[in-house]
């Protein structure tokens, strides 16, 4: 009898311990970061332990330069949360740093919303989190704004990461996208009268661009460049689709209405759409544009198996550090416009900064309100958006004699065309381009259906964020 | 009532044996099950959900895309269980009754691939294929053919995805199906042998029907794996070309962690939840008449 109660009570036990393994799992759910309320006030001398997340797409590596030892994509975060710590009084800060692929994104986010655990900051751009100033995820920075910072990053940039009333990211660089091509190809297939200058970002007509397409295809020595093709195209995923969307643009399409909702489906989108086709059927572009990624096209360009790319200037620096450092072929890389029938060329820039999540906790939104502010207007760290473009006016013309390309990224303003990336429902939107630039690729649609089907179902989309958005107009 | 009571207090020890497994059971299966029923029936932003009916399933059953996934999906479970069972039949009914040694060469090198992970098959599989830069186009290329794509072309994506998965797959298949032909009685095959039956006789009428509830185990488990067909998806197509191989567990996946709607995913869940059971079930009735 009393080895029955003896087993009773141990299975018991056993039992009970298993669930309290189970809540104690729940209790420490919120991985991402954490407050340790047990870790004292600051009154009482000891300051309290607040543990944060920052987790960023990849940007720069290095804290200031590439060509630093060990430099990666987490060295500047790292280095300014080290040096936060040791000026910081309110809190005792961790700041664990995650860099997360930018295809995995908003996977890796709405998992951890979900499940309650979201990171504390993001840097990322700001088309690519816009959403979740919608959805009502992220916090309001604008009382981190001071008017030193209004003074010193222009007016456009703020209206950029503006929401309604509030500001939600704090802006610290911008990463202008144009084309990247190989003036080396250039010149072996005789191009050498369209070759721009060194520090020059190219325009070129949309004839000479067709001509540089034909003449590559035709002209390229194929024993010096093998399996060489004119531009890169590429539909996979939603990866490097603003290009895409550029693309689209080509022939005058405005792309949006007054109201926000797509108007692409005209004769100038349809005619750009075409031109689109044309290049992929006439062999100007890689092969299988629908089912490479921009990642694959990125690589082959490295490889001098494109003549023509896409790139930003994060890309772009980390290329030539790339062929600096030995890692890819080195070759004489250059910048040129997405041309236009109107000869207007095309250029667009993502504003890069930081967004704070509404992750409920005081402790942990305070302190990363203000690691934010630190990082964004310490004197010191502010000069590592010299690796893209600085928003910073100060940080600009302190770097413009070093970087000549930042006069003509500033002179290139002009061609600037916004693609609103602040609509409610734009990270959807973008889930619906490229399965129709597949269709039109493959041949299952013609470029005006592929327009026409993207227009209603990316209407559709944006209809139906609008609605359920937190930000009202 | 004391004999009830002496009843309870005797069952009570078992229950409490059973309570941890069947404690984890309901966290891990049972409430999962539950919460995506009724999510399904929500619509989830962030913090707030608000009750919505069958909006969400509305929603399903007006979308094309998810029509193309129940398809795909469907194609997929048919040609991979049956290409699996039959092949797999074929290679344990060739070698189970030969050399000891050969018969274990045979299952580890079909094995192989099922221990491998199935995301490092298909990112071998993706630079095979990639049609800009992968070794089948860049052989093609080399002898003068045109473009091969097989993955943005929308007759060979599947064929592709349904051969890469079910090579990946079958070596499970033949390691049950080899175990279970040399546990059929030596004695039925030498009767057979005396009354002159070929090795077909052998093969249709003493081994098929003796190794009947393996192929209904292995029908069953393969069913149940290829209806979440996922990671051969995400890493080889992305679905494409426009949604040309997208599969249930796909779309399901977009829907939850790309578009963040998670009420219409959970209303997907449901979905391949009843399909499964409804396929399920008379296979699981089948096995245990059986027996």
């Amino acid at each position: 009898m009393l080895k029955k109660r003896a087993m009773t009570v141990l299975t018991a036990a056993l039992a009970l311990s298993v669930a309290a393994g189970c809540s104690g799992a729940n209790s420490n759910s919120n991985s991402a970061g954490s407050a340790d309320s047990a870790g004292g006030t600051s009154g009482a001398g000891k300051k309290e332990k607040v543990e944060l997340s920052l987790w960023l797409t990849p940007q720069w590596k290095g804290v200031m330069d590439a060509t630093e030892d060990g430099a990666d994509y987490d060295s500047f975060f790292l280095y300014a949360a080290d040096k936060f710590k040791k000026q910081y009084d309110k809190y005792d800060v961790k700041v664990n740093v995650q860099v997360v692929a930018g295809d995995q994104r908003d996977e890796l986010l709405n998992v951890n919303l979900n499940g309650g655990t979201p990171p504390d900051m993001f840097f990322e751009s700001v088309f690519a989190m816009g959403d979740y100033v919608h959805r009502g995820a992220l916090a309001p920075l604008t009382d981190i704004v001071d008017d030193a910072a209004r003074k010193d990053i222009a007016q456009g940039y703020w209206d950029n990461v503006t929401f309604g009333k509030d500001v939600y990211f704090y802006p610290f660089a911008h990463n202008p996208g144009t084309l990247a091509y190989n003036a080396d190809m250039f010149r072996a297939a005789g191009l050498d009268s369209l070759v721009g200058g060194e520090n020059e970002i190219k325009t070129w007509t949309l004839n000479e661009y067709n001509r540089i397409l034909e003449t590559l295809k035709t002209k390229l020595p194929k024993d010096k460049y093998p399996n060489a093709y004119p531009m890169a195209l590429y539909a996979l995923n939603n990866q490097g689709d603003t290009w895409n969307l550029a693309y689209l643009r080509m022939f005058g399409n405005k792309f949006f209405d007054d109201k926000n909702n797509l108007a692409v489906d005209d004769a100038d989108g349809i005619k750009a759409a075409e031109w689109l086709k044309k290049v992929y059927d006439s062999g100007y572009s890689n092969p299988g544009a629908e089912s490479v990624s921009s990642n694959d096209a990125n690589a082959m360009f490295q490889n001098q198996q494109l003549g023509i790319s896409f790139t930003n200037a994060v890309l772009y620096n980390n290329a030539k550090a790339d062929m600096k450092a030995g890692k890819s072929p080195s070759f004489d890389m250059r910048l040129a416009n997405i041309p236009s029938a109107s000869g207007k060329p095309l250029a667009f820039t993502y504003v890069v900064g930081t967004a704070l999540f509404n992750t409920g906790d005081k402790a942990r939104m305070e302190a990363s309100k203000d690691f934010i502010k630190f990082f964004s207007t310490d004197p010191e760290l502010v000069k590592a958006s010299k690796n893209s473009i600085p928003v910073r006016s100060s940080v600009a013309s302190e770097f413009a004699s070093q970087f000549p390309l930042f006069t003509a990224y500033d002179a290139n303003a002009a061609n600037m065309f916004s693609f609103t990336g602040n609509v409610a429902g734009y990270s959807e939107l973008r889930q619906v381009l490229y399965p129709e630039l597949q269709a039109m690729y493959t041949g299952e649609k013609t470029p005006a259906q592929a327009i026409k089907d993207y227009q209603s179902k990316g209407n559709a989309v944006l209809q139906k964020a609008r609605e359920s958005s937190v930000i009202k107009p | 009532m004391i004999r009830y009571n002496r009843n309870v207090k005797e069952g009570l020890t078992g229950y409490l044996f059973i309570a941890p497994q069947f404690l984890l059971f309901l966290i891990f299966v049972v409430y999962p099950i539950v919460e995506g029923l009724r999510l399904s029936l929500y619509k989830v932003q962030y913090r707030t959900e608000t009750f919505v009916g069958f909006d969400n399933y509305a929603a399903l059953f007006g979308d094309p895309v998810f029509f193309k996934a129940v398809w795909n999906t469907v194609i997929f479970v048919v040609a991979i269980v049956l290409l699996t069972v039959a092949f797999s039949f074929f290679v344990g009914s060739a070698v189970f009754d030969k050399n000891a040694k050969y018969v274990s060469f045979i299952r580890g090198s079909y094995y192989i691939p099922v221990m491998v992970s199935m995301v490092v098959m298909s990112m071998v599989w993706s630079f095979l294929l990639n049609p800009a830069n992968g070794l089948i186009s860049y052989m093609a290329r080399e002898m003068e053919m045109s473009t091969v794509n097989l993955l943005g072309n929308k007759s060979t994506v599947l064929p592709v995805v349904i051969f890469v998965t079910f090579a990946t797959n079958v070596g499970q298949a033949i390691i049950l199906y080899i175990a279970a032909m040399i546990g059929v009685p030596k004695d039925l095959f030498e009767a057979a042998e005396v009354d002159g039956a070929g090795r077909l006789h052998v093969i249709c009428h003493i081994l098929l029907p003796l190794v009947k509830p393996t192929t209904i185990y292995i029908t069953i488990i393969n069913i149940i794996a290829v209806l979440k067909i996922f990671v051969v998806i995400q890493l080889l197509t992305g679905g494409g070309p426009n949604n040309a191989s997208v599969t249930l567990m796909y779309y399901l996946y977009n829907n939850a962690f790309k578009y963040n709607q998670l009420g219409v995913a959970s209303a997907v869940g449901v979905i391949m939840f009843l399909l499964t059971l409804l396929l399920s079930v008379p296979q699981l009735k089948a096995m245990f008449n059986d027996k």
